[in-house]
């Protein structure tokens, strides 16, 4: 069995993402090496209803950079009308549908989610500045994911 | 053996096959819909994907979504859980084109055994004993009597194309025959525009006795005995257990050995269960589930054999590693279904779970996904936690039911709990005296 090298740099700034993201806890597994840094203090599993701090830490908990599927979202976010695999250009090596900074106009396709072999064109929801783009070609989707900001 | 499985489900039964899947090193993906997010099986999965909205049609019964998230996960093999697609052959078809394994039987048994006429030919065919009837349409009064005659009184007059309890009359002797004939082709007619009708022997007081049979695709087949699931409610199992109190060991294996040279007889593989209404000391056959059941706890605890593992290593290509002869049938088990229901007026609960606390202690099984602070959403079915016991003997699996029932804390919403701790207390029921017709009959005047 390998040893398990004690990495403090990665303990280190797994702390400073807590701190940063307010969650709770994050566990991080890859290639047969799993840690996990949780903040003390908030119990992650609730056991009796009195205590309010077992519910906000088992909504903070998501250690995927996913949103939260099923809570609001403010107007302009695009999110995935279902899971698949995001693209955001038409073909490798073609400009992108749109970079951050471009000015979009409503039901303007910015993104594509493939699933099953069919292209799916996913619209700018309002028109607006694209802020963020939180996926990269390729990338995987949940139904729901958040994939741009429009503002 | 498989890498990774996709789960194509939710709830306890999702669990349970994760659980399966990681006590083999198998690592686990949870497709889920927006509602079930915080699913206890979503955040034990080694991976998940939201695949679509809190309606099922959207998400859990949405093929493209689930092929979908299988493929960009890379899973190798697909559960289909119970419900949902686990029976659907157009399903099972199209996972193989994918070149993913689903865990199931082939297509073609899923098609035979989900036509209701078909499943019946074919297991008549097969060798198993069916609720004898016309086999085909009743053309006049003369052959009706005559048919009659040959099965025996009480007979049941059914429309061919009818369903949903409508078109349908009971006769118990040849005067109310005659009557009942052109009636009920009336009938037909108005309600299916149809009038062409059948006859089949009604049977008044069966129970509802099913055989779990496991079968490799290398020509091995064995069973694990009977359940006996005659306390239904609407058609809905609630309360299953083995052995059943009206067979004797010489009527299990008899039965069990017929079931298992029909199994070898059709080709099937993958774990199943075969129906039938059992009166009078026959067997007729109803109907073959082409996946894990429900109920399949409560033949686990007797047996020790972890069907959904088999069920796993059978679609694998693997071996069945035990045979009828090693097979050891101990001691008895019982399971209780549990819903978010009101346990008089059956309507739905829904809301947070503020406390939660499962019993425990030796032979005592809770197979849930419940946990403190869950939200149990309001657009699927009410099942939420079963409750698995064995004891040495029917006796004491009951006294220790009746410990652990009482035991068993769920607040925050109701659950029919309460209805349970009353049925293992009547009379009837602790005599194993009952049929398919017991429980409604019992609720009926408190309805």
């Amino acid at each position: 069995m390998a040893k398990f090298k004690f990495d403090d740099d990665l303990v280190r700034s797994l702390a400073k993402l807590l701190e940063e993201t307010g969650l709770t806890e994050i566990e991080f597994e890859a290639e047969g090496e799993r840690i996990r840094v949780a903040r003390s203090g908030g119990a992650v599993t609730g056991t009796a209803a009195s205590q309010p701090q077992a519910a906000v830490a088992a909504e903070s908990k998501a250690a995927t950079e996913t949103a939260e599927v099923g809570e609001e979202h403010p107007p302009g976010t695009v999110t995935s009308p279902m899971v698949g695999t995001a693209y955001t250009a038409l073909e490798s090596g073609a400009p992108p549908f749109v970079s951050v900074g471009d000015t979009v106009h409503e039901g303007q396709t910015v993104l594509i989610v493939e699933a099953m072999k069919t292209m799916n064109p996913v619209p700018a929801t309002h028109g607006g500045k694209v802020v963020q783009i939180l996926v990269e070609n390729g990338d995987p989707v949940e139904f729901g994911q958040v994939l741009m900001v429009v503002e | 053996m498989f890498e990774k499985i996709l789960i194509a489900n939710r709830g306890e039964v999702a669990l349970r096959i994760h659980r399966a899947c990681r006590e083999m090193g198998i690592r686990t993906v949870a497709v889920h819909s927006t509602a079930d997010a915080d699913a206890m099986h979503v955040r034990l999965a080694d991976e998940s994907v939201c695949i679509g909205p809190a309606a099922a049609r959207g998400s859990y019964l949405n093929i493209p979504a689930i092929l979908t998230a299988a493929t960009i996960t890379n899973a190798d093999a697909i559960h289909p859980g119970v419900g949902f697609f686990s029976e659907n052959a157009h399903f099972a078809g199209m996972v193989a084109e994918h070149d993913i394994t689903f865990i199931g039987p082939a297509p073609e048994h899923m098609a035979i055994m989900g036509d209701k006429i078909a499943a019946k030919a074919a297991m008549k065919k097969a060798g198993l004993p069916v609720v004898p009837g016309s086999d085909g349409p009743v053309a006049d009064e003369d052959e009706a009597l005559k048919l009659a005659a040959k099965i025996g009184y009480p007979v049941i007059i059914k429309a061919v194309a009818g369903g949903g309890g409508r078109g349908m009359k009971v006769a118990h002797n040849d005067e109310v025959l005659r009557q009942a004939l052109p009636i009920t082709r009336a009938e037909a007619k108005a309600n299916f525009g149809d009038d062409t009708l059948y006859l089949e022997k009604f049977l008044e007081t069966p129970r509802h006795i099913e055989i779990q049979i496991l079968a490799d695709n290398h020509g091995n087949v064995i069973h694990l005995g009977e359940r006996d699931c005659s306390l239904q409610r609407r058609h809905q199992k609630v309360i299953e257990e083995t052995p059943s109190p009206a067979l004797n060991s010489a009527t299990r294996d008899k039965i069990g050995a017929r079931c298992v040279k029909a199994v070898k007889k059709l080709g099937y593989h993958s774990v199943g269960t075969i129906e039938f209404l059992y009166e009078n000391g026959k067997f007729y056959f109803i109907e073959m589930n082409t996946r894990l059941q429900v109920e399949h706890p409560i033949s686990e605890m007797i047996s020790g054999i972890d069907l959904a593992r088999e069920q796993i290593r059978i679609a694998a290509g693997a071996k069945l590693d035990v045979t009828q002869k090693n097979i050891q049938l101990a001691g008895h088990a019982v399971e209780c279904r549990i819903n978010a229901e009101n346990p008089k007026t059956f309507l739905p609960s829904q809301g947070a779970i503020t406390d939660y606390h499962a019993p425990g202690g030796l032979d005592v099984r809770v197979d849930s996904a419940l946990y403190s602070g869950y939200r149990v959403p309001p657009y699927y079915d009410s099942l939420i936690a079963k409750l698995i016991v064995r004891g040495r003997s029917r006796n004491e699996c009951l006294m220790r039911l009746r410990r652990a029932l009482e035991e068993f804390v769920i607040g925050g919403i109701e659950t029919t709990i309460p209805l349970h701790q009353r049925l293992i207390t009547e009379t009837d029921f602790i005599n194993g005296d009952y049929d398919i017709h017991w429980l409604e009959n019992l609720l009926e005047p408190e309805a």
